[in-house]
């Protein structure tokens, strides 16, 4: 167990340095423009740090449902991301098929959003 | 190391535009430009006997955004032949092969606001807002009207082309996406069975025209031009990443798109229906889905290290979250 800040804590450490102190000094406009996309990077980073992990789990959950798998969610972390990517792969060959099962848009949205709230939360907001 | 590129650059520059300006000019500035993904812009302030030109030299970056982006040499001719069609394109000058390595050519640099956040956003620009929606409209309308066969080297290409090219797109990108494979699942299904065949900009939108307060001043980026179906052209500004955040006005955070689709269905003769617009938009959506997540492996396969490249990969999912809210609404 490493001592506090944690990892999240330890990345908006860095973004809040970059922000305040390292951004207002930078004048070119192409580097300006990349450091705040990096700085933006950053925020991705200490979401998914602080919250990642049990969207992927809920995912999966909602995943094993649409396509009626029983078995048990991994919880070995790595195990879990596997198990996403191998039940996205079995939902869009059904999709191509034209054999989605019933649910599969209310299943997306959700997931999409969930996705949204460490990639682009704002974005999540606005959205009407 | 930008002045050092910068010095690089200048002396190859100079030699390959004394066939077009002469031998008395001097290179009184060159200043890398910020904006562009995928192409250098320079700007170039060149003294000759005439006086001083404000000149843009456009250059190849080693990326591409689609796998159908055209060479900088292709790209220089479509600008040339849509310039001479009286379409609003900065007057080119000359295509100027390899410079430091990179193709590149040189046009007329064209005053006004390009980013696409200021243009729906800033006070002093109301005026031109009000004026876009129809000068784009009638922009397209010439565009579309140009003989193709003008363009030998673009390939014919119908709705059915479209959707083939980004379903291989997809699946080059070796990651599952479920959402945009329901997007393209919904676009096959209802493919237009017939279509015209027309020259495309296959970029218009906020964020690619220089703007002034009279609203537009010219047509940037045509390195996507390529032929097909006039609606996927005229749809293309109004998926939602090119609102910039005013996201109630759908046309391109500007206003409504009736007016524009009326003015435009005018100029042009055609009779494009809002249905028509809403299959195209859909399908725009899809193709910027697909072009960020492709963007995001130019960077994670070392083509081009970007941290500006690794971070649209992540932006893919708000255009999955439109395309899934457009999808719902479409049933």
């Amino acid at each position: 167990m490493q001592d506090r800040p944690r990892a999240d804590e330890l990345a908006e450490a860095v973004r809040e340095f970059f922000e305040s102190e390292i951004l207002p000094t930078i004048d070119d406009p192409r580097i300006r423009f990349r450091a705040l996309v990096a700085a933006n990077g950053l925020g991705i980073l200490e979401r998914e740090i602080a919250f990642g992990t049990p969207l992927v789990r809920r995912e999966v959950g909602a995943l094993m449902r649409l396509l009626g798998h029983a078995d048990a969610v991994p919880e070995d972390f790595d195990e879990l991301r596997r198990r996403a990517t191998d039940l996205n792969r079995e939902l869009v060959l059904l999709i191509r098929a034209g054999d989605m099962p019933d649910g599969t848009l209310a299943h997306l949205l959700a997931t999409v959003a969930d996705k949204l709230r460490v990639a682009s939360p704002r974005y999540l907001e606005r959205y009407r | 190391m930008t002045t050092d590129r910068a010095e690089d650059l200048s002396r190859e520059l100079r030699e390959r535009l004394v066939p077009l300006f002469g031998a008395d000019i001097a290179i009184e500035r060159l200043a890398l430009l910020a904006g562009g993904a995928s192409k250098e812009a320079w700007a170039l302030d060149l003294r000759t006997p005439q006086g001083t030109e404000q000149l843009l030299v456009r250059r190849a970056e080693g990326g591409v955004i689609h796998q159908q982006t055209l060479s900088l040499e292709h790209e220089y001719r479509v600008l040339q032949v849509a310039y001479a069609a009286g379409v609003r394109a900065p007057r080119p000058y000359g295509y100027l092969g390899e410079i430091a390595g990179r193709p590149a050519f040189v046009s007329e640099r064209v005053p006004g606001e390009t980013i696409g956040r200021r243009i729906v956003q800033r006070p002093e620009l109301a005026a031109a807002r009000a004026a876009l929606p129809a000068q784009m409209a009638e922009e397209l309308a010439k565009i579309h009207a140009i003989p193709a066969d003008r363009l030998p080297f673009l390939e014919a290409g119908g709705p059915r082309d479209v959707l083939v090219r980004l379903e291989d797109e997809l699946d080059a990108i070796d990651e599952p996406h479920p959402a945009i494979e329901l997007g393209l699942a919904w676009a096959k299904r209802r493919t237009p069975e017939r279509s015209d065949v027309v020259l495309l900009h296959g970029d218009l939108r906020v964020g690619n025209l220089a703007v002034t307060e009279a609203g537009l001043g010219h047509v940037l980026d045509w390195e996507f031009a390529h032929l097909g179906d006039p609606t996927e052209d005229v749809a293309w500004p109004l998926v939602r990443a090119w609102r910039f955040g005013v996201d109630q006005l759908r046309l391109g955070g500007l206003g409504d798109v009736e007016p524009y689709l009326e003015r435009y269905n005018a100029l042009s003769g055609r009779h494009i229906s809002l249905a028509s617009i809403n299959y195209w938009e859909i399908v725009g959506n899809l193709k910027w889905a697909i072009g960020a997540l492709t963007q995001a492996r130019r960077h994670l396969s070392g083509q081009q290290r970007s941290v500006e490249l690794a971070v649209i990969g992540r932006l893919a999912a708000e255009m999955e979250f439109e395309l899934l809210h457009l999808l719902e609404r479409a049933g």
